[in-house]
């Protein structure tokens, strides 16, 4: 009886409601006993820089500790932010930004997009099924429509990679969602990571080589053994520079790959043979049934843009693939939205719909913001409100899963890139 | 092949160009290890005598008299001949129009034929045809798989009128037109009745025949000749009836059993709907799909259907024996077990036409059988409850007195996978394999 | 004052709840033991009780009862008497919503789209995908029909609800060609009125001729059907109403994609919309005005009085795996409309009475009301929220969907235990007066700890940890081995 009631309590608060009350039952409590410096130093600002301080009545910090602050303060300074905590008092030279309904979160990353180029198209050049002289950042189109809206939704940092139509498509680039931005105003590393595609599409149907997954897996050894090769020798070879970087761990690589028939495979070649900082994109239809092998490799799985499965387990449930993740334990879990397949906007939908399908919502708040910009080497920089960090905040007006709120506004490198009220609303 | 095994003595339908003359005599005893008896279980150290191709006596350690054969086989076990109630073996005919009550199968027949020859080494020794089609195909015949002629074929005729019914207006609708045609009938008879009452009325009051002022021109125009000459003698005779409307008649005399085919739960529902008011005996042809939903249908109080489900009515189904799985899943369900489960009666059938299916069509059994289904039930749904839907069971379709003797000689379990089908006896001759007093 | 709220609100309920209210036996017509039954029908009550009940037409009944009679909504109100052999849900800690109306869906029924009395399957597995997402009542091509599992009587509602017009710039002379219709057959009608007067006096009169007219058009002019049109683009909208404003009638417009640039005109052409929150078509660059696709649309349509019915983007369930634009995902969508600006209250309308006035059926479903058919959904949460799973869906008084009893979703944050019991003659949960929010609150966060183990680690001192927990969700069952699911056992509970 008492939990019912627990339980009808639960339902009818909502979110901000809950929010509210649990400032009011701990105030005071964080910021008497935290010192300044575990949080970042507050400096008054130097003349000529600039400077926001955004408090709102949530703030997630999505740092290790989990912590949330509500009501709760950050401070940005210059393209950084300084501080991340409870309200206190605004140095001088600080703007101050007000929300006091406004949920403030780190800006979201996707590790696997495809809108750079504005559309679906120019992904893929399919002559030659392996290419690692390629790099996505050819087409790269910056500030196009698509990234704008990405921009509006709470998106900050994306990874624009070929398609999945060649086995090594080329080179993705990272960059940053800014609205009105130059390439190098934006990019952050133009060869970002590889982009591989390992089954599920780069099958040469009309029976070149790489029929089959055989032929598939022999020709991404091959390149990987020339690049060794040529590692091993010193040797300049501009096709094969950028891999060899793969191979020195220098940047990542993103395999697209899916079902139980070929995740583990290549999970085994990119990790045991290979040793690379692989992450394995997708994950979709029955790939999850192999989760145990890829945790005991220690891979990140980036899954989406199906978020369940019905028809490979056929047990008549409707299976959310995140939580499979989730339950069998894979660490760094993050979600994608392979936009435009999913619209780039969407990608917290997909953890919703995670969350919804059994996941855990706080755990697919990370996953669209701290654990991809881990998994990627990012961590430093990037996919949380940590002093230090770059400066990539975003304020809704509510929860952050939540498809009713919208964003109020994002900040990146420190700038305001888009602004509900100054620019209207975008998405 | 086979036929060169038929041994014949008796004046009966079957073939008698056979060059081997009676091997059997008119009278003889067979003594094995088990009878299945269908409707009085399982017999151990059966004795059964056979005179003129008929069951005389049976039971267990009977004494046989002297002078009389008796084939001695204390390691077979017998069981009555298979009855595939649902088949189309042998026939070719197209599926016509659409409305065809009137078809009949027995039109179709083709007596001599292989494929009929070829299923009773597999121990079919009664069939049901019916007429193609995928609407209100027609009537279905019974018959005996050997024979010259087809008169020497025919067991009984009109034994079901076949229907498919869809879930669609114009399938429904078909149904509901053969009803409005037997109305159509009945009011035209009554019309006809009527007719026929007032002239012998005018015959007494008035001998000369005068105009007959009463009538519309469209009733003197539906006016035949001969309803005008049969009305003469005094004695009435109903108009003749459109073949189609004839078919329903029966339907709802009795005469004719509908064997109505829906394969999916909504179908069931829809057939009870386009069926409405109309007190007619049906059973259910229920093709069992991959994935059938029909167990949703099974009892009215399980999903709160409108209507009785189709074990609350112990209607007779014709299944094939498979497992299916739930919808969606790979969860296997044993539906001919959940259907007698429920009360219905079942009919299983081969799972298909093709030689194999007969072939296997007792192992086919054997394995719904270990899934759960009753052994005993299974039994009968491919013996007595098949020849109760084609209306033979008064025969055959199981091992009583006065029977024919259809008999099939196994070496071990009929449903075991192991044993052998060792010899057929069609109407106390063997028709296949061997078998010597 | 809670009895004020209630009478205020349900003034129908209220005929009814007054008497009950002050404790006196129910109205003898309602008892079924009074031997009047001579009908054949059987008698069925069942009752959802202690739910927090959204009516949807604006009230909020926390802890109410919703008692239904063969199917119809008998009562709505508190410390209901009811038969002995009601069926009772106990929905207490839940909420009670009318049950969803899908402006337009397909495949929920079987495969057909029309002719639904014939082809409906009763059986299928979208049905009940369609339930699961709080789908009661859907349109289908030209007919509005309910999900009625088990049966195919009754599931239509109605039939040739639209007439179908097109009026695209793309096509002037069918713009004319339509003008030319409705203006011949206006002025018919009015001849045909003339002459109805005239005719009583000169009885040699003839009729007036039908030259021009056109059935359709002539079908909307007297209110038999609804003129639809298709349309989305800026100067199509206005079209459409200005021809609407000159012969006096209701277009129903579906799309709509431009229709926040012209809500005004929209609005005063009484004007309804189907629109898609998240439909994406780029402006016209060549246009200096605005317009193409808005988030706000919906928003700012209904802000002109244009009543607004949520469609999703596709209209069938797709289990692909690509999730939320297909017709499980109405909640999502209406979610959108709700980020573009719409009301909350205005949302939840958009999917279950407006859309039922689109259809023509909002005096059967749409909202819970006394008299109306007995379609709800039970919920554990907000109803737009992400997180939130219909648990069960009561369609005309009969329980449709039940989340447990279904292999889609049960695996998912499986509930509790049963609730389901044939109930004595018994008050309901009157007696456990929810108090204020407050209170609850407190005694809820004593209770949790012991239920809902937290994944993450002890909260470090002073700091706050698992954030989003505070999203309404269910907390796990207490049995952790105890539930198997199609016979196969679940992996885990949520954790």
């Amino acid at each position: 009886m008492v939990r019912a009631r627990a339980i009808s309590i639960l339902f009818a608060a909502n979110l901000l409601a809950l929010a509210g009350s649990c400032a009011s039952t701990r105030s005071g409590a964080p910021g008497g006993r935290l010192s300044t410096d575990a949080l970042g130093k507050i400096e008054n600002l130097a003349q000529g820089e600039q400077g926001y301080a955004l408090v709102a009545s949530k703030v997630f910090a999505l740092d290790e500790d989990d912590h949330v602050y509500s009501p709760g303060m950050v401070l940005v300074r210059g393209s950084k932010i300084a501080y991340v905590g409870p309200p206190r008092e605004v140095p001088a030279g600080y703007a101050k930004l007000e929300y006091p309904e406004g949920v403030v979160c780190p800006g979201m990353v996707d590790l696997h997009s495809h809108v750079q180029s504005g559309g679906f198209g120019d992904v893929n050049d399919m002559v030659m099924p392996v290419n690692p002289e390629f790099r996505a950042s050819s087409a790269m189109r910056p500030s196009n429509p698509a990234i704008k809206r990405a921009c509006a939704s709470g998106i900050t940092t994306l990874y624009g990679i070929p398609g999945s139509g060649t086995s090594l498509g080329g080179f993705g680039l990272l960059y940053k969602t800014k609205t009105h931005a130059s390439f190098d105003d934006c990019v952050i590393r133009s060869v970002g990571g590889m982009k591989v595609a390992q089954a599920y599409n780069p099958e040469r149907r009309a029976g070149d080589l790489g029929l089959t997954r055989a032929g598939l897996a022999w020709m991404l050894e091959n390149i990987n053994h020339q690049a060794l090769g040529a590692e091993r020798e010193g040797r300049f070879d501009p096709a094969l520079a950028n891999l060899q970087k793969v191979h020195r761990k220098e940047i990542p690589v993103l395999i697209h790959c899916a079902g139980s028939d070929s995740f583990p495979a290549a999970a085994r070649m990119w990790k045991t043979e290979f040793d690379t900082n692989c992450v394995l994109s997708h994950g979709c239809f029955d790939a999850h049934l192999t989760a145990p092998y890829e945790v005991g490799l220690g891979v990140p799985i980036n899954a989406g843009p199906r978020t369940i499965d019905y028809y490979s387990t056929r047990d008549g449930a409707l299976t959310g693939i995140a939580h499979e993740y989730e339950k069998a334990g894979v660490k760094h879990l993050s979600l994608n939205t392979d936009s435009p397949v999913v619209p780039e906007e969407e990608l917290f939908l997909q953890g919703s719909i995670s969350a919804h399908m059994g996941a855990d919502s706080y755990q697919m708040l990370r996953a669209v913001t701290i654990n991809p910009a881990l998994v990627f080497g990012l961590g430093k920089r990037l996919g949380s409100l940590e002093p230090g960090k770059d400066a990539d905040v975003v304020v809704r007006n509510g929860e952050p899963l939540d498809p009713r709120s919208h964003v109020e506004t994002v900040l990146i490198d420190g700038a305001i890139e888009y602004d509900w009220k100054r620019d209207g609303q975008w998405f | 092949m086979i036929l060169q095994t038929l041994l014949l003595s008796l004046a009966s339908a079957l073939p008698s160009a056979d060059p081997q003359p009676a091997a059997l005599p008119n009278l003889f005893a067979i003594r094995v290890g088990r009878a299945e008896t269908i409707t009085n279980g399982t017999l151990q150290h059966a004795v059964i005598l056979v005179e003129g191709g008929k069951i005389v006596t049976i039971g267990e350690d009977l004494p046989v008299e002297r002078g009389i054969p008796v084939i001695d086989r204390p390691d077979w076990v017998v069981m009555p001949g298979l009855v595939n109630a649902y088949s189309r073996l042998s026939l070719e005919g197209d599926a016509g129009e659409e409305f065809s009550p009137e078809n009949k199968a027995s039109d179709e027949l083709f007596a001599d034929s292989e494929e009929l020859k070829d299923v009773v080494k597999y121990g079919v020794t009664t069939l049901g045809l019916y007429p193609a089609g995928n609407g209100v195909c027609g009537q279905a015949v019974a018959i005996r798989p050997l024979g010259k002629t087809n008169a020497d074929l025919v067991l009984a005729d009109s034994c079901y009128l076949k229907i498919v019914l869809r879930a669609s207006s114009s399938s429904k609708r078909a149904l509901r037109d053969g009803f409005k045609k037997a109305d159509d009938y009945v009011e035209k008879e009554k019309k006809a009745r009527e007719k026929w009452d007032k002239e012998q009325e005018k015959k007494k009051s008035k001998p000369t025949t005068k105009k007959e002022e009463s009538k519309s021109e469209d009733e003197k125009k539906d006016d035949s000749k001969d309803e005008k000459k049969s009305a003469g003698p005094d004695v009435y005779v109903p108009p003749e009836a459109d073949p189609k409307a004839q078919a329903f008649l029966d339907l709802r005399s009795g005469k004719l059993r509908a064997l109505v085919s829906v394969q999916s739960a909504a179908e069931y529902l829809h057939f009870l709907d386009a069926l409405g008011e109309e007190k007619i005996s049906w059973d259910l042809r229920l093709p069992l799909q991959r994935e059938s939903d029909l167990y949703y249908v099974l009892e009215k109080k399980a999903y709160g259907l409108e209507a009785d489900g189709i074990g609350d009515k112990k209607a007779r189904c014709v299944l094939e024996p498979t497992l299916t799985v739930e919808p969606g899943t790979m969860h296997v369900r044993n539906l001919p077990m959940e259907f007698a489960r429920a009360g219905a009666k079942l009919v299983l059938i081969p799972r298909s036409e093709s030689n194999p299916d007969h072939e296997h069509w007792l192992a086919n059994v054997g394995e719904v059988v270990a899934a759960g289904l009753d052994r005993a039930t299974a039994l009968r749904a491919m013996t007595l409850e098949a020849a109760e839907l084609l209306g033979v069971d008064k025969r055959l379709g199981s091992l009583e007195k006065e029977k024919d003797a259809n008999l099939l000689f196994f070496s071990g379990d009929p449903l075991e996978p192991t044993s052998k089908l060792e010899a057929v006896m069609l109407e106390g001759r063997i028709v296949f394999g061997e078998v010597k007093p | 004052m809670r009895m004020n709220r209630i009478l205020g609100t349900l003034a129908l309920a209220s005929l009814f709840l007054a008497p009950l209210a002050r404790g006196q036996e129910p109205e003898p017509a309602a008892d079924p033991k009074k031997p009047d039954d001579k009908h054949k029908t059987e008698e069925t009550w069942f009752a959802v009780t202690g739910g927090d009940v959204y009516t949807g037409d604006g009230s909020f009944l926390r802890g109410a009862t919703v008692l239904a009679h063969n199917g119809k909504i008998e009562r709505i109100g508190f410390e209901l008497d009811f038969p002995a052999d009601t069926k009772k849900l106990d929905a207490t800690g839940y909420r009670v919503y009318p049950g969803l109306v899908a402006i337009s869906s397909s495949g929920l029924l079987g495969n057909s789209s029309s002719e639904f009395e014939d082809t409906i399957d009763p059986f299928s597995q979208r049905m009940i995908l369609g339930l699961a997402s709080g789908i009661t009542s859907t349109g289908v091509g030209n007919s509005a029909v309910k999900l009625e599992r088990f049966r195919i009587a009754g599931a239509v509602l109605r039939d040739r609800i639209y007439s179908t017009f097109s009026w695209s710039s793309r096509n002037p002379s069918g713009k004319q060609g339509l003008r030319d219709k409705f203006r011949a057959t206006a002025d018919y009608m009015r001849e045909y009125r003339d002459w109805e007067e005239k005719v009583k006096k000169d009885k040699e009169l003839k009729e007036p001729p039908k030259k021009g007219v056109d059935n359709a058009v002539l079908s909307v002019l007297r209110g038999d059907t609804i003129a639809k049109f298709n349309a989305g683009d800026r100067d199509d909208l206005l079209g459409i109403a200005r021809l609407a404003q000159d012969y006096g009638f209701r277009p129903v417009i579906d799309g709509c994609q431009e229709g926040w640039t012209v809500a005004d005109e929209l609005g005063r052409a009484g004007a309804m919309a189907i629109v898609t929150a998240r439909d994406r078509r780029p402006k016209d660059e060549h246009q200096v005005i605005e317009g193409g696709t808005n988030i706000q649309n919906a928003s700012l349509l209904y802000r002109a009085g244009v009543p607004i019915a949520i469609a999703v983007q596709q209209t069938g369930v797709d289990l692909s795996g690509l999730v939320g634009r297909d017709i499980m995902g109405l909640t999502i969508e209406a979610g959108f409309a709700v980020r573009g600006g719409l009301p909350e209250a205005a949302a939840i309308a958009s999917i279950t009475i407006v859309p039922a006035r689109l259809l023509g059926v909002s005096h059967r479903v749409g909202s819970i009301e006394v008299g109306k058919d007995c379609d709800l959904i039970i919920t554990d949460g907000d109803l737009l929220h992400y997180n939130t799973f219909v648990q069960w869906a009561i369609v005309d008084g009969r329980i449709a969907y039940d989340k447990q009893k279904e292999l889609f979703f049960a695996q998912i944050r499986p509930r509790p235990e049963p609730t389901v019991a044939v109930g004595e003659r018994k008050l309901d949960k009157g007696e456990s007066k929810p108090e204020a929010g407050k209170d609850e609150a407190d005694k809820s966060g004593e209770e949790k700890p012991k239920e809902e183990k937290p994944k993450e680690e002890k909260p470090k001192e002073g700091r706050e940890v698992g954030a989003l927990a505070t999203a309404p969700r269910l907390i796990a069952a207490p049995n952790r081995n105890g539930y198997r699911v199609g016979g196969k056992p679940v992996a885990r509970l949520t954790e």
